[in-house]
């Protein structure tokens, strides 16, 4: 590779990389411990490569990748680009119809994807990479990477076309102002003395921006991003994501075992949603949702499940689909209908999340 | 015409006895004395003989895919040798208490039967299988089948639940939930219980007996809620040597007609009986030997017992046929055998060496069963040159034949055969060249029809058993039912000590992965780089954002701690797991072909990718050998059957006139394989030099007495009438009773020997339809019946 600079020689990202996930804590304990000390307050500009490397391993043109690991499914416009595994990017100009491999310069796992207008994204991955297109994802270009780091970045939000945000794994909080040209560790920004995992990152209306992690840590910040504060969360278990809903200052934080709490003040308070599946509460893991042009509000999660809410969140309707597989993402398309992603790929499905022959 | 003119060497030679006639006819009670002697020792050992086989001996052992499997095979967690007993609950689910109290005693059960390696052994009801959750707190995880299990319908409640966890639905369990497996890998050699410092061998047949009796019956009776189906290497070989039983029945039958058609032949049932002794003789000596030089009857070999009847009774056939026609110029039996056996000893024995030389060519394929093959046919054919040759006319000479059967043959050889004089037409100037013509046709078309003929095996599930046979239901109940297919093909990946569960190594492991998947007919792959994934998403509370390896190696160490199996115990071999829809050799070319292009791409120091373990990678392995000897074969024996007509006839349009015929039997033989969907395999290999040795005898016996009424002056249309007159009823008779003999492996539920013996009768019947129809008509063309007239010399014949 010939990046100008090795993303991951600065000292800051090097004390993220060997803190132990919350649930192998046990296993890396002393790794992680004597690196605690290091936790270093200065955060250096990372310079970029802007250029693309001539060898670069690009993801293998495949027919399996529409059925392969998909994470994420976002809208450019009127196309949908979803990503996944082995640096798979596929998009579609009709409604999910057919998908197209992107050309894409990794083969990492993707896991996330944002566009800001209907032709500039970023979609963030494994080895902490930031890819960045600007002609609706048929073609990217990688804007960052850091393999010291060892771990993941897992969301990614942009406010508009130059300045956005990426999160990660160990409380990783990237920031940039020139479009991804140059990505700054902003992670100290943010009082995370446990190093938990910044799961998900979600704007909310006439507010600010919200960050969920691991062990139920909440942050936000009123100034999208300049600066952070950390909200006492109601739950204890991890959240893998945060949405906002049309409503202002109102979201959502989902996380494990069927965990969902709203909130109506950007946080400050917040009462859970109770899941009722066809056999009792809802046990499954909440990972992806969307926020539909009517207002309504489509969460998926382990177990098939696609809850669906038009009450702004208050309430929603569980369907688990009949597989029962694990969705990661989920995309409106024109109409009712919603395009899922996860274990085996790409999906087309009815308003409920059941397979559309079913309904 | 005459005895003294059909041979004319007989009153010239008839008191030039060859020293062998002399030491066999003076010391006629020695001969039998020693034969009766060897027959006794041999007897004693064919009844010492065993239907055995191995593992290793169904294999080519030199293809470096095998060398790399038994190189590796210690680190190979048995990946080559396991039984899968699927039980299945009739009615209902498997979540009842009865139901899971009778696996629990099939378990239990099957741990007792020797030859299973305890420690495999993997049910629901083994504490190795186990569930894992991630909740609030952490990991939690425990066995499938809880510790306060009970049978109550809550703790089978709880037991559903942990299933769904565990991630064994489609494999330990079906997909329906209406049955589970058995999963019982074994120990080819295992320490007897008695003497703990020896070792037994593993016995198919008695280990597939055990798991009928002990397993199948046993539980299907004690609950009859349940269906026990049993698939598995040892399983299939267990019930290939039970069809081997049945075999020998058709041993029967064929003996049976023979003996039918034989009286027909000679109406003289002392020499009938003769024949069929003296036969029965070679095949018991043939037994003896296999078992003395240490072979035991495999599927394969099985099939010799018949051919060296066969080929015993053909011969005999001749001599009988030469006495009956000897004797009736002859003063008694002795002059008669004496004289049938100075003529017919020569051309007896190049027929004889003919066959040996057919199935010695089969030594070049690198497999244990055809090997030995080889040499159980090579040591029976030999067999024949004390039995047929000498000790039945020897026995003849004693008893002498029946007056009725003598001025029958007198009679035969004097009046005017209408079928003869019409088949000798094909020797006409006008038949010949149609003949030819026609030939040419059946061999083009027959050369292009067989371009669609296929290497390996064709069908579903175990192609040497029937579709329909109980295997290969059982086999077709698991494809239906769980998510693993019966096909897999394993590449070994090789690092340093401690160096599999690193990312260099797992990340290339997982590019082959998804090179393998995105392969035609690929179902899917397995490897320790899933199980890391599958961990390291665990480990992050089950999200799928974390379902990749790691750079971390202290994390990608860990999330393989539990990949029993799929790594060896110092981190040094991973195999990768690449289950295939089928074994048809297009799909294992396809899959081997991608794993050879990334191990080349992709070997380094330190890195390796080999093939191959696993079904599929012997199929390939035996594929490649088959591939590269089929064509070997065939010249190699053609090569020695044209040496062999050289040598007798020291001409190259004799040679042509005995060979051509048998190479348009050989293309017609592919063509006819191709028609029936059977692909070269391990069985039909060795029929190509069993037909093309076996059918060389016809061309031989006809085209000697041919040449030898050639020289006498005749032209070539008489000579062939009267050629047909003299042997035409025993080349027809010897045709009949080869073809007997193989016929009824049709019936065997053997599907290989079955596909064999179709293909034998077949070659057999048309290689004398084409010695009787195609040979006067190349020799028409080939042979100038002016220049061989009144000839001396040349032939080994022309004495």
């Amino acid at each position: 590779m010939s990046e100008p600079v090795m993303a991951g020689t600065g000292p800051v990202i090097q004390m993220g990389a060997k803190r132990p996930s919350a649930f192998h804590r046990g296993v890396l304990r002393t790794a992680a411990l004597s690196l605690i000390g290091v936790l270093s307050a200065t955060a250096i500009v990372l310079p970029v490569h802007a250029a693309q490397s001539a060898d670069a391993v690009y993801s293998i043109q495949s027919t399996k990748a529409q059925h392969g690991l998909m994470l994420d499914v976002a809208q450019a416009g009127a196309r949908l680009v979803a990503v996944g595994d082995r640096g798979h990017i596929l998009y579609s100009d009709d409604q999910g119809q057919s998908w197209t491999q992107a050309k894409v310069p990794t083969r990492q796992l993707l896991t996330a994807v944002y566009f800001v207008d209907a032709s500039h994204g970023w979609a963030v991955g494994h080895d902490a990479q930031i890819l960045v297109s600007s002609d609706a994802g048929a073609t990217w270009t990688k804007q960052y990477e850091d393999l010291k780091r060892e771990a993941p970045l897992l969301d990614v939000w942009f406010k508009d076309v130059s300045s956005g945000y990426a999160v990660g794994a160990y409380g990783a909080l990237l920031a940039t102002t020139d479009g991804g040209k140059h990505w700054e560790d902003v992670s100290d920004r943010i009082d995370n003395e446990d190093q938990y995992h910044f799961n998900g990152i979600a704007a909310v209306k006439d507010a600010g921006l919200f960050i969920v992690g691991e062990q139920g840590s909440m942050f936000r910040s009123a100034d999208w991003g300049q600066t952070w504060e950390r909200v006492d969360g109601p739950y204890e278990g991890s959240l893998f994501g945060v949405v906002g809903t049309a409503q202002a200052s109102t979201l959502l934080a989902y996380g494990l075992r069927g965990n969902l709490y709203r909130s109506s003040d950007f946080g400050s308070t917040w009462e859970k949603v109770e899941l009722k599946g066809a056999r009792g509460s809802l046990e499954f893991g909440l990972s992806g949702a969307t926020l539909l042009k009517d207002g309504s509000l489509v969460l998926v999660g382990n177990g098939g499940s696609v809850l669906r809410s038009s009450d702004d969140g208050r309430s929603f309707r569980v369907y688990n689909r009949p597989d029962r597989i694990s969705l990661a993402g989920v995309a409106a398309k024109d109409g009712d209908e919603l395009i899922l992603v996860g274990q085996g790929g790409v999906r087309v499905a009815a308003a409920t999340g059941a397979e559309r022959s079913q309904q | 015409m005459t005895g003294p003119e059909q041979f004319p060497m007989n009153n010239q030679q008839q008191e030039k006895a060859t020293l062998l006639e002399r030491l066999i006819f003076n010391n006629r009670p020695v001969v039998i004395f020693i034969c009766l002697l060897v027959s006794a020792f041999l007897f004693y050992q064919a009844t010492l003989i065993r239907p055995s086989t191995s593992f290793e001996k169904m294999i080519p052992l030199k293809h470096p895919f095998i060398q790399k499997m038994i190189e590796h095979r210690n680190d190979l967690a048995n990946l080559g040798n396991t039984v899968r007993i699927s039980v299945e609950a009739v009615d209902g689910d498997i979540f009842s208490k009865e139901y899971m109290e009778t696996l629990r005693q099939i378990h239990d059960e099957v741990f007792y039967i020797p030859g299973v390696d305890r420690s495999g052994l993997k049910s629901l009801w083994s504490p190795s299988v186990r569930w894992t959750e991630v909740t609030e707190e952490g990991f939690a995880g425990g066995e499938v089948i809880p510790q306060t299990y009970n049978g109550s319908a809550d703790t089978l409640e709880d037991l559903r639940n942990n299933v769904l966890k565990s991630g064994q639905v489609g494999r330990l369990v079906s997909n329906d939930f209406k049955s589970s497996i058995v999963d019982v890998p074994l120990l080819e050699s295992y320490p007897d219980p008695e003497d703990q410092g020896k070792l037994l061998k593993l016995d198919y047949q008695q280990f597939s007996h055990q798991l009928e009796e002990k397993i199948r019956d046993k539980f299907q009776v004690q609950n009859p809620n349940v269906k026990v189906h049993i698939v598995g290497f040892a399983k299939k070989v267990g019930d290939l040597i039970d069809g081997l039983i049945m075999v020998v029945a058709f041993f029967g039958i064929a003996f049976m007609i023979t003996l039918v058609l034989l009286y027909w032949f000679t109406r003289c049932i002392r020499s009938t009986i003769a024949v069929l002794i003296t036969t029965l003789v070679a095949v018991i000596w043939q037994l003896g030997l296999m078992h003395a030089v240490g072979f035991g009857l495999d599927p394969y070999s099985m099939l010799v017992p018949f051919l060296i009847f066969a080929i015993g009774i053909s011969h005999g056939v001749q001599k009988i046929n030469g006495i009956a026609l000897q004797s009736s110029d002859a003063d008694n039996a002795l002059t008669a055998a004496r004289r049938t056996f100075r003529q017919l000893f020569l051309p007896g024995m190049i027929a004889i060496l003919a066959d040996a030389v057919g199935f010695i060519t089969l030594l070049i394929i690198d497999i244990g069963v055809i090997r030995e093959l080889a040499i159980g046919a090579s040591i029976g054919v030999a067999v024949i040159v004390f039995t047929n040759l000498i000790l039945l006319p020897v026995a003849i000479s004693y008893v002498g034949i029946s007056k009725r059967a003598i001025t029958r043959s007198k009679k035969d050889a004097t009046r005017e055969h209408p079928f003869w004089r019409l088949l000798a037409k094909f020797a006409s100037p006008k038949v010949a060249p149609v003949s030819i013509v026609l030939a040419l046709l059946a061999f083009g078309g027959g050369f292009w029809y067989s371009q669609n003929l296929k290497i390996g095996d064709l069908d579903q599930g175990a192609p040497e058993l029937r579709p329909d046979s109980r295997y290969n239901k059982d086999n077709q109940f698991i494809i239906d039912n769980y998510s693993t297919s019966s096909d897999v093909l394993v590449v070994m990946v090789k690092t340093k000590a401690e160096g599999c569960s690193t990312y260099a190594a797992m990340a290339p492991i997982d590019e082959l992965m998804w090179k393998m998947q995105n392969t035609p007919g690929v179902q899917s792959a397995v490897s320790l780089v899933t199980v890391s994934k599958q961990m390291i998403k665990g480990m992050n509370e089950g999200n799928l954002k974390w379902e990749s390896l790691s750079r971390n190696p202290d994390v990608l160490n860990n999330s393989i701690a539990r990949a029993d199996g799929l790594y060896n115990n110092d981190c040094s071999l991973a195999p990768v797991l690449i289950y295939l829809n089928d074994h048809k050799a297009e799909t294992l070319d396809r899959a081997v072909k991608a794993v050879k292009e990334f191990a080349q791409e992709n070997n380094k120091e330190g890195l390796e990718f080999l093939l191959a373990a696993g079904n599929a990678g012997i199929e390939a392995a035996t594929n490649e050998v088959i591939k590269s000897s089929e064509l070997t074969i065939l010249i190699l024996v053609y090569i020695c059957v044209a040496v062999m007509c050289m040598i007798t006839f020291r001409s190259f349009a004799a040679t042509l006139c005995i060979v051509l015929p048998l190479v348009l039997t050989s293309v017609l033989g592919n063509a006819l394989m191709a028609f029936m969907g059977i692909g070269v395999k391990v069985a039909t290999l060795p029929v190509v030099a069993l037909g093309v040795g076996i059918g060389v005898d016809y061309g031989i016996y006809i085209y000697s007495r041919l040449e030898s009424f050639l020289r006498a002056g005749m032209p070539l249309q008489e000579a062939y009438y009267q050629t047909l007159k003299s042997t035409g009823k025993a080349v027809l008779f010897t045709g009949l009773c080869l073809a007997i003999g193989v016929a009824t492996w049709i019936f065997s539920a053997i599907k290989f020997q079955a596909d064999m013996g179709l293909m034998l009768t077949f070659m057999l019947l048309w290689n004398m339809f084409g010695a009787l129809w195609l040979l006067p008509a190349l020799a028409r063309f080939l042979i100038k019946p002016e220049k061989l007239a009144g000839k001396v010399g040349g032939s080994l014949f022309a004495h």
